[in-house]
């Protein structure tokens, strides 16, 4: 699905319009996660700040890495974030504050700024799903060709950045060797 | 793929098998001399690779590409990654209490990482292979996670070079939305010299990235606080390995785009210079922390480097290969004292540690005065000849406000080399702070050796490396 240059002129502004909407979405989300107080609402925060930059690839007419953006990063890893915050039970003492943290008006900027993107998404898919602001649309397969294709040292490379940032992790949140007896006897 | 291509990849292919291997080895069974066996036998079969590998430059996938140039740099960067692997045998061993083994495995994939710069032809390869050396470092340097200066210089750590990191991707996104392309030498074509305003923020936040990285003048505050909380191997790490990967980048890069025949990037590029040589040499007169004092010294010498990097021209990468070696054997040669000195509880990085080391072990004092005087740049040591020949090429360039900033201010840098070299051969007034360390491990003192020999080697005979590196570089376009 090739667009080149087709467009009528007034929907192609309407279109990066949308864009600029969730770019400024993106960023205002984001910066309200570096000064929220509370780890909660920096991770609700987190949450819009990705889906607008979803929204963002979805405009420029890379649907596929829009997908990838909002089931990856907003799904998976932003729920492993929440179970995480649930796990590191910090007692009873918080609960009262707890409760304060997820009153409704301290839901309110996520909910305005996440309306926003469902608005801009409902008339983006209103006004007709090839209207995209970029002149040419990427489909999925055409992503895996590259990927696998000439760039797949690349894919490979991005694989060790993982394996770099798992050990890393690893070693980081394990702690100390608990003995003091010489390494060499000491199999685990 | 074809065969002769992965022939060419066998380095990478090595290195990061090698370090999958010590990490499915260790669900098994957790040994650390074996692993450091491992770690530091796969380096040894990387070079042997390398250096069997093909001979002609070649492409492998619009990423990568293996020359002379990335022959030589990747020698360079797995030899010193030998070296820290081997010391870091005998550092970990005496601190009892932290779990050893997964360093080697970071430091395996952080030397995948620089092999990878040094063969990038690609933004998308610079990227990654950077990302791969730094997230490596990250956790390197916050190894001793009970130590909380560590755990402080990770996390300066981690910040700053993230936020590098999200400038130089800026401004690859600049130039790829001029040119389409982010293939380094397909996009110097399309710019072909002429740079709008686009291009030219999208350039200056590459150099910006590369200059946080390389913590050249305005860029340079994190260096010290991350060298003195790194534990002394990751210190040596950072300080030659990834400077080294990432100037080589940066020659190359210089080398696609011709930045230094542009005019605006001359001149910043010159001031950020001098700029550099002089922060590095006057911060570091008053410290009394070795680890702080080469951190600031590896500031100068990259200063130094920028001088040689804007000479361009063969001469000018000869420079820059000759002494990126030297740097690094130095640099190497006097962190390898100070790992064998460091004890069970600290690193031996203050000043009072040095006092009267000639008594207590005169071999070792010896091999540190020889190490730093080669940082200073004196004669018969590999930092002379280096130095050298950063000036035949700042003088064959008629850089001379360059030039004139290089001698002054490494006349400067003679002072705090010798307060630790008269340090070193002073009468010790009270007992040593750090009682003697215990018999040295016989690799740390094989290692030593073989860096004593190379820095005399390359500060006497230097006639065969050059030849090596002239032609390395020469067909490093």
């Amino acid at each position: 699905m090739r667009l080149t240059g087709k467009m009528p002129v007034p929907q192609k502004e309407k279109m990066n319009a949308t864009f600029y909407i969730s770019a400024a979405v993106a960023v205002l989300s984001t910066i309200l996660v570096i000064v929220s107080r509370r780890a909660v609402h920096a991770l609700l925060y987190f949450i819009v700040s990705l889906l607008a930059v979803a929204a963002m690839f979805y405009v420029m007419g890379a649907p596929f890495v829009a997908m990838l953006q909002v089931i990856i990063y907003a799904g998976a890893i932003m729920v492993l974030f929440l179970f995480v915050m649930m796990m590191i039970n910090l007692g009873v003492d918080v609960r009262g504050p707890e409760q304060a943290w997820l009153r409704p008006s301290r839901l309110a900027g996520p909910a305005v700024l996440a309306g926003v993107l469902v608005a801009e998404l409902v008339y983006v898919l209103a006004a007709g799903w090839k209207h995209s602001a970029a002149p040419v649309e990427v489909p999925p397969e055409q992503v895996g060709l590259a990927a696998f294709g000439p760039y797949v040292l690349g894919v490979e490379l991005a694989s060790l950045l993982l394996l770099a940032g798992l050990v890393g992790t690893y070693h980081l949140a394990r702690g100390r060797r608990e003995d003091k007896s010489p390494k060499e006897e000491q199999p685990r | 793929m074809t065969l002769e291509q992965i022939r060419a990849l066998l380095p990478l292919i090595i290195l990061v098998g090698a370090a999958v291997a010590i990490m499915l080895g260790l669900a098994v069974r957790r040994n650390h001399a074996f692993t450091v066996a491992v770690a530091v036998g796969s380096l040894a079969a990387a070079i042997l690779s390398l250096a069997l590998g093909p001979t002609v430059a070649t492409p492998i996938t619009p990423l990568l590409r293996l020359d002379g140039f990335s022959v030589f740099f990747s020698g360079l960067i797995l030899a010193a990654s030998l070296f820290v692997a081997v010391l870091s045998h005998g550092y970990w061993n005496r601190r009892r209490t932290v779990i050893s083994e997964e360093f080697y495995i970071l430091l395996l994939l952080a030397a995948a990482g620089s092999v990878t710069l040094t063969m990038a032809v690609h933004f998308a390869s610079f990227f990654l292979g950077l990302e791969i050396l730094s997230g490596s470092l990250y956790a390197m340097i916050a190894y001793e996670r009970d130590r909380q200066a560590a755990v402080e210089a990770g996390i300066k750590y981690l910040v700053l070079a993230g936020g590098s990191s999200a400038v130089l991707l800026f401004g690859m996104a600049l130039v790829y939305a001029r040119t389409g392309t982010l293939d380094m030498a397909a996009a110097a074509a399309k710019l072909a010299g002429a740079l709008d305003v686009l291009t030219l923020a999208g350039v200056a936040m590459i150099l910006v990235g590369i200059g946080f990285k390389l913590a050249l003048a305005p860029f340079h505050l994190w260096a010290a606080d991350v060298y003195e909380g790194a534990p002394a191997p990751t210190a040596a790490y950072a300080a030659t390995v990834s400077k080294g990967a990432i100037f080589a980048l940066l020659v190359r890069l210089a080398a696609a785009m011709d930045i230094q025949s542009n005019p605006p990037f001359q001149a910043t590029l010159a001031a950020a210079a001098v700029i550099t040589m002089f922060a590095g040499n006057l911060l570091a007169l008053r410290q009394s922390n070795l680890k702080r004092l080469l951190a600031y010294s590896s500031i100068a010498h990259m200063g130094y480097l920028l001088v040689a990097f804007l000479a361009a021209g063969t001469l000018g990468r000869t420079a820059v290969g000759f002494y990126l070696a030297a740097y690094i054997i130095t640099t190497l040669g006097v962190f390898a004292v100070m790992i064998v000195l460091s004890g069970t509880e600290r690193d031996a990085d203050r000043l009072e540690d040095y006092i009267g080391l000639s008594r207590a072990h005169p071999l070792l004092a010896a091999v540190f005065a020889g190490m730093l005087l080669s940082l200073a740049g004196l004669p018969l040591t590999a930092g002379f000849v280096g130095k050298f020949y950063l000036l035949a090429a700042g003088v064959g360039a008629h850089l001379w406000v360059l030039v004139a900033a290089l001698v002054i201010s490494s006349t400067i840098s003679l002072f705090y080399y010798l307060r630790f070299i008269a340090a070193a051969y002073a009468q010790p007034a009270a007992p040593p702070a750090l009682p003697a360390a215990v018999a040295m491990p016989r690799l740390a003192r094989l290692a030593i050796a073989v860096l004593v020999i190379l820095l005399l080697w390359l500060g006497v005979y230097p006639a065969a490396v050059i030849r090596a590196i002239q032609e390395a570089v020469a067909i490093g376009r």
